[in-house]
C-alpha cells in the first residue's frame, strides 16, 4: 500500500520530466530516422541504451557504419555520468534486495535522478529535524525512484517510436518553451531545497562555468568543471573547520 | 559489427555503469565529510547540467538566446525562493520565455 503512494508520488514529481522528455524524444526519432535507422533499431536504442544524450552523440557514427569501437567507446563515455548518480542514490536504497536494485538501475537517468535525490535530501532533513534517524525505509525510496524513473523511461521510449512517424513541427516560440521546461525545473528544486551559503555558492559557480567547460570539451567539460567546483569549495571547508578545531 | 549489436554492447555498457554503484553502494551512509563532498558533487552536477541544457544546442552556445533564457531563470529562481515552490518558479520562467520569443 505504502509502496503504490510512494510510487504514485514519484509520478506526480515526474510531470515536468514527462512534459520535456515528448519533444526531446520525439526529435531523437525523427533525427534517427533521417540518418536511416529502422524503427526496430531506434524503439532499441531508447529502451535499452536510455540515454539522450549518448543516444544523440553516437547517432552519426553509428548511421555512418563507422567503426563499432569509437561508437561504443563514445556512447560508454557520455554513459559514464551515471556513476556517480547511482553512487549517491544507492545510500536511500537500504535493505533493498539486489536482483529489485539491478533491474531498476537501468532507469537511472539525469532527470530520474535529480528529482528522487532531492526529495530523499529533503526528507532525511526533515527526519533529522524532527529527531528520526530515517525518515522512509529503502523500499519506500525505490518505489518513489521508479514512479520518477520508470514513467519517464516508457515516455521516452514511447516518444521515440512517435518521432519515427512524426515530424516536428513545433512552432518556433514553443519550442523555445519547451527546451526551458527541464532546466527550468531543475532549478526551481535547488532554490527550494538549498539551505545555508556554501551550496548556493556551488551552484552559481557550476553553473557559470558549465558552458565555458563544455564549450572547451563537450563529453567530459561540464563533467570536470561541476567536479572541481564541488572538490574545491569542500576542500575549502573542511580547511575552514581543520583550522577552526586547533584555534 | 551489425549496428543491433553495437545497440545491445552499448546497452550493456550503460547498464553496467548504473549497477555496480547500486550494488556496492547500497545502504551505507558515508562519513560526515564524504557524504558533504558526494551532496556538493551532486548539486554542482544538476546546475552543470542546467546550465549545458539551457544555453546549448547541439555543442554550440546560443549566445542570441543566451539573455533571455538567462533572464528566465533569475526569475524562475526567484519566484521559486519566494513561493517555496519549483513548479511556480518553472511557470514564471516558462511565461518569460514564451513572452519573449513572441516579441522577437
Amino acid at each position: 500500500m505504502r509502496f503504490a503512494f510512494r510510487f504514485r508520488q514519484g509520478m506526480k514529481a515526474a510531470i515536468p520530466i514527462w512534459i520535456a522528455f515528448v519533444p526531446s524524444s520525439l526529435a531523437w526519432g525523427i533525427a534517427a530516422q533521417a540518418h536511416g535507422m529502422r524503427f526496430a533499431e531506434i524503439v532499441l536504442m531508447s529502451a535499452w541504451v536510455y540515454s539522450g544524450p549518448a543516444q544523440f552523440a553516437v547517432l552519426g557514427p553509428l548511421a555512418e557504419g563507422k567503426s563499432s569501437v569509437q561508437v561504443l567507446v563514445a556512447g560508454f563515455l557520455m554513459n559514464l555520468r551515471f556513476l556517480p548518480m547511482s553512487a549517491a542514490l544507492a545510500p536511500y536504497f537500504h535493505g533493498v534486495n539486489r536482483l529489485k536494485l539491478l533491474l531498476s538501475s537501468h532507469v537511472v537517468s539525469a532527470s530520474s535522478f535529480i528529482v528522487p535525490y532531492l526529495q530523499f535530501q529533503k526528507e532525511r532533513q526533515d527526519a533529522g529535524d524532527s529527531g528520526l534517524t530515517e525518515s522512509t525505509d529503502g523500499y519506500e525510496n525505490l518505489a518513489f525512484f521508479l514512479g520518477v524513473g520508470a514513467s519517464s523511461f516508457l515516455v521516452w521510449v514511447i516518444g521515440s517510436a512517435f518521432g519515427y512517424a512524426v515530424a516536428l513541427g513545433f512552432p518556433t516560440g514553443f519550442e523555445e518553451a519547451l527546451k526551458f521546461i527541464l532546466p527550468g525545473y531543475f532549478a526551481g528544486l535547488l532554490v527550494v531545497e538549498m539551505r545555508g551559503w556554501v551550496m548556493p555558492v556551488v551552484c552559481l559557480a557550476a553553473l557559470f562555468l558549465a558552458v565555458p567547460g563544455a564549450l572547451a570539451s563537450p563529453v567530459w567539460g561540464w563533467l570536470v568543471t561541476a567536479s572541481l567546483v564541488a572538490i574545491f569549495f569542500w576542500g575549502a571547508e573542511q580547511w575552514k573547520c581543520r583550522a577552526s578545531a586547533l584555534s | 559489427m551489425s549496428r543491433i549489436g553495437i545497440i545491445l554492447i552499448m546497452g550493456l555498457m550503460a547498464f553496467v555503469v548504473r549497477a555496480l554503484p547500486q550494488l556496492i553502494f547500497v545502504g551505507r551512509r558515508f562519513p560526515e565529510s564524504l557524504d558533504r563532498l558526494l551532496r556538493y558533487l551532486s548539486y554542482a552536477f544538476i546546475c552543470s547540467i542546467v546550465g549545458v541544457t539551457l544555453f546549448m544546442t547541439g555543442g554550440k552556445f546560443e549566445s542570441h538566446l543566451a539573455p533571455a533564457r538567462a533572464l528566465a531563470l533569475a526569475l524562475t529562481i526567484a519566484v521559486a525562493y519566494i513561493t517555496r515552490s519549483a513548479v511556480s518558479g518553472m511557470l514564471a520562467g516558462l511565461l518569460l520565455v514564451l513572452t519573449l520569443s513572441w516579441l522577437r
